[in-house]
């Protein structure tokens, strides 16, 4: 049962990868999701199991070193466990929401895409459920693979493709910190199964485990979008929604979250480290809150909000609070997951057309669940009372308060961003006048399979906020938010939807003057802080202007000249050579070889006849020379004896 | 009673490969240089018998009688060959196929 | 002694016999020639005490075969049989010496063989229980494998044999249709 849930999403990949072009997308889809919920009910029975005592199971050990089994096991903890239902639970909705999203997409090769998300949900379980680092890094690199087929799965659009590329190779960096972290963790510990690294936590040098960690958490920065390995994405909402529900939002960027958790031990006992955690994860808040306040795509936005709340997440591990930055990860999940599910509506709505925002508008009217969906999505991330996010948000805000009050200030400021720039977009989506009229025709709402979806996690982003106690209490970390944090962060939430509400509703102001006002900020807020632009065109671009010059000057001049002049001079050599010994020696006495071989041959050949009766000649004089020699060695061997 | 002796055996035996020699390498004919060969299979089969008389062993009239045996395949095989030759080309000397001529 | 004069007879009868084989031109006094020979040397083995053999010899070559060879004989005609130049003359002039020069190797050959050979084991065996008997026992025995393989290249032969010379329909295309 325990191997079962990882196997589920594998089964349904190799199935769906192999026989998807004969049992249709729809069905590939219908196997995908039950493979999902499949997962989802056997990790709840485990669950109580897990509870009490920690299941450990090794597989299968695929590489026996020194001293040290590398092995293929499950590690069930309260941790994992509870991560894996509730990744297994979005996934399978967002896998059942995604058969509505991609109906649009049928008959074009679409099993494709339940199959990389199937392979995705593997990938995942194996970055949560793996008992070693290498099997983390495996399920590391097998999401990022996913993650590249799936924001490329429009590969017939160059955005789609470089995006994807872009994702691969920001990527591509973290994943080099990580497998270094991996191999110092291998040569401090000497071993690789976590529940031994928690044994031998505190034997260990500082400092070392200090490096070890600082290139973990490398990893998790590239893996979670912090913030210098942050442009991959909002980038990587070119691939389809529930693609950008799944991965870029509810569980893969969390697996950098979820790894530096699940290495806790680790981290606690590399303060250094964490101070590093903390100061990223707080600043990676502020920026992508402000960045968000300026885009205009319905999904970046929301991206940018992801990466917000990953740095919050970040900021709780750095202050010590890992049980909160796991709770409102999941918290995180439902409703971000809800917000995303939301927006694919709209965007399903205009036929796949219309992202940007500022063309939208009244939809409430036409869309009445999606509106709902996207409000209480939109509550729940700004922390407004009793919707999830406030317990899980309220609870970091409170531990970070604790330790500093700096960072404290960061993360409240964050939060008025946060409430700010969803109700921006959650306004100019579905109130105002309808600004895409006469372009794109009606809108409708989107069809059951798709609402039902919104619904469940609109359910549990309002209540799962009430489990917040059990959670705690589960893993083991119980904290009481102060009355005072709680209303203050309720305030400042309410306060960013004011500011929203009378901006874009009532036009108090008017966004279209304040937008000439602020001009030079928004566009800076817009650029992300000019960092994709120093990434792409400063980076990338000298990279590859660097590479060019390097090729016009390196390669044509010196290593091309030279070659170039080897080779003349060579085929000067070989040509005097030709002159002097090909034609005058090796060809005349091939000539003559030949001529001679032929005029023997001429000569010879009479002894043919073609009469048998001359080949039975020659067969007795075979037989006398063969005889006669006979004869003679005899004598010869005889008079010896 | 007296025994007749080895050699005398041999010495017919060789007698009688060489004129089948002489005759395989002088005849013109196809079915007489197959005749010719029939001569040098006795021969050999004189020296067969004539040895076991003289070791009392019966291998080698065993081994005549398997070269009769194929003697006799050989001559099956060979007259079909002739025929079919003479049926192709209505000759039946050697010198007219030389086809194998350098 | 009797038995010696009995031998050389034959042997001198197969010697001539032969000799008439390779010089005589005209294919059916060849065939004759060889008939004679295959008697006079199943008289040999008969006199070496061989009764087998030299029964076979007389059942099979002497009939058998040879009647085979009158057979394809009549297939051809007789201008073609009987004519003039059947000897190439300058071949055998060329080749005698190297005959002779076989028969001395051969005779050093079978000189050497003679003084290296054992000298009789079974005979006292052969002689009690007879030579046919001896010959069929061991030969169904010790080389009954042996036999069976003859048996099936006789039978190859005989499939061949009809293959290679059976009328082929397309050969004579011009007189079918």
């Amino acid at each position: 049962m325990e191997v079962l849930v990882l196997l589920a999403p594998l089964l349904s990949f190799i199935v769906i990868g192999l026989l998807g072009s004969k049992i249709g997308d729809r069905t590939s889809g219908i196997i995908a999701t039950l493979s999902a919920f499949l997962s989802f009910i056997l990790t709840l029975l485990i669950i109580p199991q897990a509870l009490k005592q920690p299941i450990h199971i090794t597989l299968y050990n695929f590489l026996p070193l020194e001293n040290y089994n590398l092995s293929l096991g499950l590690y069930y903890d309260p941790l994992s466990s509870i991560t894996t239902a509730v990744v297994t639970f979005v996934a399978g909705v967002i896998f059942l929401y995604s058969l509505g999203y991609m109906e649009h997409y049928f008959g074009k090769w679409t099993f494709k895409f339940y199959a990389y998300l199937s392979l995705f949900l593997f990938a995942m379980l194996l970055i949560l459920l793996s008992d070693n680092l290498i099997g983390i890094f495996f399920g590391w690199e097998g999401v990022g693979v996913a993650s590249y087929l799936l924001i490329g799965y429009f590969h017939d659009k160059k955005f789609a493709t470089d995006a994807s590329f872009e994702a691969f190779v920001v990527n591509r960096i973290g994943d080099w910190l990580f497998i270094f972290g991996i191999i110092s963790t291998f040569l401090i510990f000497g071993t690789l199964t976590i529940p031994e690294l928690f044994e031998k936590v505190d034997e260990v040098s500082k400092t070392s485990l200090a490096l070890a960690t600082l290139l973990l958490f490398g990893g998790a920065v590239g893996k979670s979008g912090q913030l210098p390995l942050h442009t991959w994405l909002p980038n990587a909402m070119a691939g389809p929604t529930p693609v950008s529900a799944l991965l870029h939002a509810a569980t893969m960027v969390a697996a950098g979250v979820y790894m530096v958790s699940r290495l806790y031990p680790l981290f606690e006992n590399a303060p250094d480290t964490l101070k590093v955690v903390a100061v990223v994860g707080g600043l990676t808040s502020f920026f992508a809150a402000l960045v968000a306040t300026a885009q205009y795509d319905i999904k970046k936005i929301i991206a940018f909000s992801t990466m917000s709340q990953l740095g919050y997440m970040f900021l709780a591990l750095g202050m010590g609070d890992m049980v909160g930055a796991m709770f409102h990860l999941t918290t995180h999940a439902f409703f971000k997951a809800l917000l995303f599910l939301a927006a694919g509506s709209v965007i399903v709505a205009f036929h796949h057309h219309l992202q940007d925002i500022r063309y939208m508008g009244g939809l409430r009217k036409y869309m009445p669940f999606t509106y709902a969906g996207f409000m209480v999505g939109a509550l729940a991330l700004s922390g407004i009372f009793p919707f999830a996010g406030f317990f899980s948000k309220d609870r970091i805000i409170g531990s970070v308060l604790e330790e500093s009050v700096f960072w404290g200030i960061v993360g409240l400021g964050g939060s008025f961003l946060t409430a700010y720039y969803i109700f921006r977009e959650g306004f100019m989506v579905f109130h105002g006048e309808e600004r895409f009229r006469g372009e794109y025709g009606e809108v409708h709402e989107v069809g059951r399979v798709m609402v039902i979806p919104m619904v469940v996690l609109g359910v549990l982003s309002v209540v799962f906020g009430f489990v917040g106690g059990w959670y705690s209490g589960v893993m083991g970390d119980v904290r009481h938010v102060h009355l005072s944090v709680a209303v203050g962060s309720v305030v400042v939430g309410l306060l960013g939807i004011g500011v929203a509400y009378g901006v874009f509703v009532k036009r108090v102001l008017s966004p279209e003057s304040l937008y000439e006002s602020l001009k030079p900020v928004h566009a800076l807020f817009q650029s992300q802080f000019f960092t994709e632009f120093f990434y792409h065109k400063i980076l990338a671009r000298g990279y590859f202007n660097l590479s060019r010059a390097s090729y016009l000057i390196g390669d044509r001049k010196i290593i091309d000249g030279s070659i170039n002049l080897f080779s003349f001079g060579y085929l000067r050599v070989v040509r005097v050579l030709w002159k002097l010994l090909d034609i005058k020696a090796i060809d005349l006495f091939i000539n003559w070889l030949a001529m001679f071989i032929l005029s023997t041959g001429r000569r010879v050949s009479f002894i043919q006849t073609g009469l048998i009766n001359n080949y039975i000649f020659f067969l007795l004089l075979g037989i006398v020379l063969i005889l006669g020699i006979m004869l003679y060695g005899l004598n010869k061997v005889k008079g010896q004896g | 009673m007296t025994a007749i002796p080895l050699e005398a055996f041999l010495t017919v035996s060789g007698l009688i490969f060489g004129i089948g020699m002489f005759g395989l390498i002088v005849r013109r004919n196809l079915i007489t240089l197959l005749m010719s060969l029939e001569l040098c299979l006795n021969a050999v089969n004189i020296a067969f018998v004539g040895a076991d008389a003289h070791l009392g062993l019966v291998e080698g009239q065993i081994f005549a009688l398997f070269i009769i045996a194929l003697a006799a395949v050989e001559a099956a095989v060979g007259l079909g060959i002739i025929i079919a030759i003479f049926r192709y080309r209505k000759v039946e000397s050697s010198d007219e196929v030389r086809d194998m001529r350098g | 002694m009797f038995k010696l004069i009995v031998f050389i007879i034959f042997s001198a009868w197969a010697v001539i016999s032969s000799l008439g084989v390779v010089l005589f031109s005209n294919p059916v006094y060849v065939i004759l020639w060889l008939l004679s020979a295959l008697i006079s040397i199943a008289g040999i083995f008969f006199v070496a005490g061989a009764e087998l053999v030299g029964a076979i010899q007389l059942i099979i070559y002497a009939v058998a075969i040879a009647v085979f060879y009158i057979f394809v004989l009549t297939a051809v005609p007789w201008e073609k049989a009987l004519k003039k130049d059947s000897h190439y003359r300058v071949e055998g002039v060329i080749a005698f010496p190297f005959i002779i020069l076989l028969y001395i190797e051969m005779f050093i050959v079978f000189t050497l063989g003679v003084m290296a050979s054992p000298k009789k084991q079974l005979k006292l065996f052969i002689e009690r229980i007879g030579n046919a008997e001896v010959v069929g026992s061991i030969l169904f025995s010790k080389y009954f494998i042996a036999f069976e393989i003859v048996s099936l290249v006789l039978l190859m032969g005989m499939i061949g044999a009809v293959l290679i010379g059976r009328k082929e329909s397309q050969t004579y295309d011009g007189d079918t249709s």
